[in-house]
């Protein structure tokens, strides 16, 4: 009993109950059901990528190309469609698949070249944002048919389209990390690589599961960010990998690897998510909500850090 | 040998020298109407209101109201001083009260959220700068829907998403007042670079197509030689524009900033090169930040609006247009202080032309 | 002492590769324009980039020690304003170019502590420190720039023997730092406990106080690099610059400072500063397309990645 109390998503889990009730104090306007669903719709494409981004850092690896991957896959969704004239659909496959290949690519270089994932993917960053610039010609591709707008902007049964989508990653998110024999490998690499090759384990075709599917789920959050602003430009997802990792450490991912949880993931990212929100409401500046964010960011570490002390004496 | 090296980087990655029809760097592919060389063109028929309607607004006619003000970000000199020309304006008309809020990288998407935050939270008007025209206009849209009265200023999102949009001054006005400037600092036989923030910035995106477009028609001789990025960083500006007058020499005569970190970081790089009136600086800045290039004597002019006034000008329609007074169809805005002001393209409010600030007013200036 | 020596070898291997780099980028991009190497040029990409290399020396000590820092960014951008606010509200110039030092100092003194005693790993610690920072100083700044600086104030722009001073602070600073790291006892305490922690606090060298030193010292330096920021341009902006951590991070990692700790040297991390600023200056004289430069960056930075991989298997 003791031990589930003392985890750091039960603390989060509170601290975001806490959280809840402390906004909604401020502002009626909070506690909405149709403020809550927005909020939902705005943080989807953080949340997308979030999931493989907890995969990747309970291998204790990390994943810092995933914004550009977005930038990449946003630009040639439009160019395969205006420039090269495919039909919609065909040109929003492509793009995932382009994706999914600046994922393997990473992992590539990550597994056979055995570059640290931090460098490996510092330099893809630049390499793949490049290619998005290089490629748009700094050109935005606008227009899209009516329909295409239904994943960002539309609903099913009165909820976000890309909820339904987000709900079936995170899903499938906790079912592999928790119960198959792929999650046992992925924790098994991030608490000793070395070991878990020597037991016989496929370290390598993990990690390049992995970071293939970081990439892929980066291009699918693309196709809903473009789908929801209706155009595409070579910054997008600029920066949102800051986002996404505070969101994965928040949610008590061990930096180190080998601990961490999808759920704890989502805890964090919603808390993030109705701090901004809340605060916004409650007539805080966004520079405030920024260091209010980093505030939590230590305490939510700092209180779990003592909490397992002592369960650990 | 050389060539062939220089070749074989070239496929597809170099910038080929420059033939008279390949596109300036940096441009959009959006049509382009460039001014006449010589003399007034005639102010352009306002035509018919364009932009979009609030959904059951409740009657502000007088009554106090709540207004947020989302520029494309905070902690840059150009928003704070709009931000204190709205702060004028409220303390004029006291019953208006403006915060300015936004994200502090622009970057659509923080700037969608924000929006989006003070949407539900219910204020009665929102001003914006927007950091991509179609990108924001769906949330604009939702606001409208809500009942909240919408006014755009400094860069534009879809007319139908906003209600009226205060325009600075006209694209092909900005590419005008730059190129004449340039032309008669550098002669009409020069050759000049461009140091822009980002390829994918609108407003940047458009003046330099404006730019060339004007600069094709009225100064076929100047050469344009190529376009650098350098964000909205001093320091990479200021290595940019280094850069520039090294690599090109006595060939250059001229740089064009296109914001107002890149004119007086430009300006410094002249400067420290001792290279005041062998190289001209024009471009877009605040007037304080170039008044130590001016005053000493080193860079002749800077070119913008009065970006106090434009944040003026912006609360007053805001104010206007939530009592209702100002209508689709009205030809004129009065804008207080600035008096009357033009309406333009079907829905915007014009400012003016953009100003010239030599050594001789700039300093009657502080902004 | 054996696993030293390794990490000695490893690196200066690392150091000899960037000079060849360095010397082969310098040499063909001059032959196809000797623009690119006149004092002028060699002079802007040195003194442009100088406070970058400064702020990686600081970073590689922090990843030596097995940890990181991606608030430096945050950090530089405070300790500038805060340094500008000085001298325009009248202190003395000496007491606007010290302070930051020891502000800098002191910020990462405290996360040092959380990052030491109160086992924050470093990149939650940084990452929270990069959003107090940044949202800090727009909510103190208003987002006004600071301008109207003294010309005494300007040490970027003062030169000594006619070598401007950013070049000595770069260059002199890498000196010291490599002999610290190599000849002291500090130095050693670094590698140790960045290369096995737990062998370090058995061995008893001081785990805890020798990661909140060197986080002070990088305050320190941070500081350094700071003024020599504020003070190349006649005003200092009061955003942080975009995407600067990554650009030193990088310098430093692509120095041969492995992001697993306990290896590398600050010589590396100062050339590969060098080559970086180079690499951008040559592709504006290659007339490499705009559009295209951050793509062929990228493939720059993982070349030289890939290269040191496969050297270090060889050796290895």
């Amino acid at each position: 009993m003791t031990r589930i109390l003392i985890r750091h998503e039960t603390i989060l889990a509170i601290l975001f109950v806490i959280a809840l009730f402390l906004m909604a104090a401020q502002s009626d306007r909070f506690l909405t059901t149709a403020n809550l669903l927005n909020q939902a719709r705005l943080m989807t494409e953080v949340g997308l990528i979030a999931i493989p981004m907890t995969f990747v850092i309970v291998t204790g690896g990390i994943d810092l190309s995933v914004g550009s991957i977005m930038g990449l896959c946003a630009i040639l969704v439009g160019v395969f469609w205006q420039n090269a004239g495919l039909p919609l659909p065909a040109a929003v496959g492509l793009s995932l698949v382009a994706g999914t290949a600046a994922g393997l690519a990473n992992g590539i270089i990550i597994t056979r070249f055995r570059v640290p994932p931090l460098i490996a993917t510092l330099a893809t960053l630049a390499l793949y944002r490049g290619l998005a610039e290089g490629i748009s010609q700094a050109r935005s591709v606008r227009g899209y048919p009516e329909w295409f707008a239904q994943l960002g902007q539309g609903q099913i049964l009165g909820i976000p389209t890309q909820l339904w989508l987000f709900a079936l990653v995170a899903i499938a998110g906790i079912f592999i990390l928790r119960f198959t024999t792929f999650g046992r490998t992925t924790y098994a690499i991030g608490n000793n690589e070395a070991a878990a090759e020597f037991s016989g384990l496929p370290v390598e075709r993990t990690k390049l599961l992995i970071y293939t599917a970081s990439g892929f789920i980066s291009a699918l959050a693309a196709i809903v960010f473009v789908s929801r602003v209706s155009t595409t430009r070579s910054d997008m997802g600029n920066g949102i990998e800051l986002e996404v990792i505070t969101a994965v450490v928040l949610g008590g991912t061990s930096i180190f690897g080998g601990r961490g949880m999808v759920i704890g993931t989502l805890i964090g990212l919603c808390l993030m998510q109705i701090l901004q929100n809340g605060l916004s409401l409650a007539g805080v500046r966004g520079d405030g909500t920024t260091v209010v964010i980093g505030a939590i960011l230590i305490v939510a570490v700092l209180i779990s850090n003592i909490l397992g002390r002592f369960s650990n004496d | 040998m050389k060539k062939l090296i220089t070749a074989l980087l070239g496929a597809s990655l170099l910038s080929t020298p420059v033939s008279a029809q390949s596109a300036w760097t940096g441009g959009d592919d959006q049509p382009t109407s460039p001014l006449a060389c010589e003399g007034e063109s005639p102010a352009p028929e306002p035509g018919e209101y364009n932009g979009g309607t609030p959904t059951d607004a409740p009657d502000r006619n007088g009554q106090e109201i709540t207004v947020v003000d989302i520029p494309k970000l905070v902690g840059v000199g150009y928003f704070a001083s709009t931000a204190s020309g709205m702060q004028q304006a409220v303390e004029e008309l006291g019953n208006i009260t403006i915060n300015t809020d936004g994200p502090t990288r622009a970057n659509i998407d923080e700037q969608i959220t924000f929006v989006d935050n003070y949407i539900t939270s219910g204020v009665d008007g929102i001003l914006f700068a927007a950091n991509d025209p179609v990108a924001i206009a769906p949330v604009l849209k939702r606001a409208l829907d809500a009942g909240i009265n919408v006014v755009g200023y400094d860069a534009d999102a879809e007319a139908d998403a906003r209600q009226w949009f205060v325009n600075q001054a006209l694209p092909n006005g900005v590419a005008k007042s730059m190129m004449d400037q340039l032309a008669s600092e550098i002669g009409e036989e020069g050759s000049f670079a461009i140091v822009t923030s980002t390829f994918t910035t609108p407003n940047q995106a458009r003046w330099i197509s404006e730019m060339q477009a004007y600069t094709e028609k009225c100064y076929p001789n100047l050469t344009f030689l190529e376009t650098v990025e350098a964000q909205e960083d001093n320091i990479l500006s200021f290595n940019q524009a280094q850069t520039l007058i090294n690599k090109y020499g006595d060939e250059l005569n001229g740089i064009l900033g296109m914001t107002s970190v890149a004119t007086p970081a430009a300006s410094e790089a002249v400067q420290q090169n001792g290279l005041c009136g062998k190289v001209s600086v024009v471009g877009l800045a605040l007037p304080n930040a170039m008044k130590p290039y001016i005053n000493g004597d080193c860079i002749k002019s800077t070119i913008l609006w009065n970006t106090v006034d434009l944040g003026y000008a912006a609360a007053q329609v805001m104010r206007q247009v939530a009592d209702g007074t100002l209508e689709p169809g009205a030809t004129t805005v009065n804008a207080g202080r600035l008096g009357e002001l033009q309406v333009v393209n079907q829905s915007q409010v014009l400012l003016g032309a953009p100003k010239v600030f030599t050594k001789e007013d700039i300093n009657d200036f502080d902004f | 002492m054996k696993a030293r020596s390794f990490h000695g070898v490893s690196s200066i291997g690392q150091e000899i590769l960037l000079v060849v780099v360095i010397l082969a980028l310098f040499a063909v991009v001059g032959w196809i324009n000797p623009r690119f190497v006149s004092e002028n040029n060699l002079t802007s990409i040195f003194v442009g980039n100088a406070y970058i290399a400064v702020a990686a020396i600081g970073m590689s000590l922090v990843i030596i020690s097995g940890n990181i820092d991606v608030s430096i960014g945050a950090l530089i951008g405070v300790l500038a304003v805060i340094s500008g606010l000085l001298v325009t509200n009248g202190y003395p110039v000496w007491f606007a170019w010290l302070a930051p030092l020891l502000i800098g100092a002191a910020i990462n003194t405290l996360v040092g502590c959380l990052i030491a005693y109160a086992r924050v790993p470093s990149i939650i610690a940084t990452l929270a420190m990069l959003s107090i920072l940044s949202g800090g100083l727009i909510t103190f700044t208003g987002g006004q720039w600071i301008s109207g600086l003294p010309g005494a104030y300007q040490l970027a722009q003062f030169r000594l023997l006619g070598v401007p001073s950013p070049i000595w602070f770069m260059v002199g600073m890498t000196i010291i730092a490599a002999l610290l790291m190599r000849y002291t006892a500090f130095g050693r305490s670094v590698y140790a406990v960045g290369s096995n922690p737990e062998a370090a606090r058995a061995s008893g060298i001081g785990h805890a106080s020798t990661v909140v030193k060197v986080f002070a010292i990088h305050g320190a330096i941070a500081g350094v690099a700071a003024v020599l920021f504020a003070t190349q341009l006649q005003v200092i902006q009061s955003t942080t610059p975009v995407g600067l951590e990554l650009v030193i991070i990088t310098a430093s990692v692509v120095g041969g400072v492995s992001i697993l700790g306990g290896v590398g040297t600050v010589v590396g991390s100062t050339l590969a500063a060098i080559l970086f600023a180079a690499i951008g200056s040559s592709l504006i004289f290659l007339n490499v397309s705009a559009y295209w430069l951050r793509a062929v960056q990228g493939v720059l930075i993982l070349a030289t990645v890939l290269a040191d991989m496969a050297r270090r298997r060889r050796t290895g």
